[in-house]
């Protein structure tokens, strides 16, 4: 199983953090660091745009209960989580993983609430991505992603 | 049915997944800052109970996430009855250990009370005796400001506040809460 990369999105939509586990030579190619960091920026925005429509569609088609859950590409999978609270959490993997709906979870209950949401000095709203990055939260996503690789 | 299932969650959460303070400091604790509140706004309790709102506020929009993680809660309530009986039986009972009693539904389905017999805020608490704040100060009016902005959070917009409480005299503690609207979710901005 490999991980590619990881976004929360907030219920403003705003991507608050991403990540990326590939080797920087593969996501950036040879185009300098800040088309590299417009690209991503771009990505998630794109990345949001595609989840949210499939989540509205889905909920059309199969009720209000009714989750998106992961979709496949030849290339790669896309894991999809949303809290009641609407932060989204979203994963891509290689085609081979199963379901990571339970590891997107563990994020959220384990690291998000514990690290971000408890964390007195950080913000409530997540602007910009602010009080995210914290070496409690970076550390943890990390190891706990290594550790399903 | 559903109101069991939801005794049974609350229950099984507050053994299991809740850490547990010592009672008398959360008595201690909030009295200290009722008090200090009372004496920075030189008994202007009006001030008192719009400050003690707003502090609930702040704390419900984060204490959302944690009631979301420890209940494991993957989908929204159905109505707004669902969501009375998970505040009563599942909110209050993992975060204080108590389950109000709700009551006095509008026919329209959108305003209940919550009656508490028993208050973990309020125990030793006598109101000051000068008159006025048996009539203005709302002691517990933090848990209007927690519920305001926890479900705020989850999208739903309400108005709470106090009705009557055992401290000014009244027979019982009660809690009206009404729900405003649902609000909609937000959509990405558009691109240029």
């Amino acid at each position: 199983m490999v991980v590619y990369s990881f976004y929360i999105f907030d219920r403003h939509t705003e991507c608050i953090y991403s990540k990326s586990w590939l080797p920087p030579a593969h996501s950036g190619a040879a185009n300098g660091t800040t088309t590299t960091a417009k690209s991503a920026a771009d990505d998630a925005k794109l990345i949001f745009g595609t989840v949210f429509s499939l989540r509205n569609m889905v909920r059309k088609l199969g009720g209000d209960d009714d989750a998106f859950v992961s979709y496949r590409t030849a290339h790669y999978k896309l894991h999809y989580y949303e809290t009641a609270s609407n932060l989204r959490l979203v994963m891509l993997t290689d085609t081979a993983t199963l379901s990571m709906r339970n590891v997107l979870h563990q994020i959220y209950i384990n690291l998000w609430v514990e690290y971000v949401v408890k964390n007195p000095l950080s913000p409530v709203e997540h602007k910009g991505g602010a009080g995210v990055r914290n070496e409690l939260f970076e550390l943890g996503l990390d190891q706990f992603i290594r550790g399903l690789m | 049915m559903a109101s069991s299932k939801a005794s049974r969650l609350g229950e099984e959460v507050w053994k299991t997944r809740m850490d547990k303070v010592n009672a008398e400091l959360v008595v201690l604790t909030y009295g200290t800052i009722v008090a200090q509140l009372c004496k920075d706004f030189d008994s202007d309790y009006v001030e008192v109970n719009k400050q003690l709102d707003k502090m609930g506020y702040n704390i419900g929009l984060r204490l959302i996430e944690d009631y979301l993680a420890k209940s494991n809660t993957v989908r929204r309530c159905s109505n707004f009855r669902e969501t009375a009986e998970m505040i009563a039986k599942v909110g209050f009972k993992i975060f204080l250990n108590i389950t109000p009693t709700i009551t006095n539904w509008t026919s329209d389905g959108k305003q209940f009370s919550l009656v508490f017999d028993e208050n973990p805020f309020a125990d030793f608490v006598e109101l000051p005796d000068d008159g006025r704040a048996q009539d203005e100060l709302w002691y517990s009016n933090i848990l209007c400001g927690v519920l305001r902005g926890a479900l705020e959070m989850v999208q739903m917009q309400v108005e709470a506040h106090f009705i009557s409480d055992v401290l000014r005299g009244n027979d019982t503690t009660e809690m009206r809460i009404s729900l405003i609207r649902y609000i909609d979710d937000e959509l990405p901005p558009e691109d240029d």
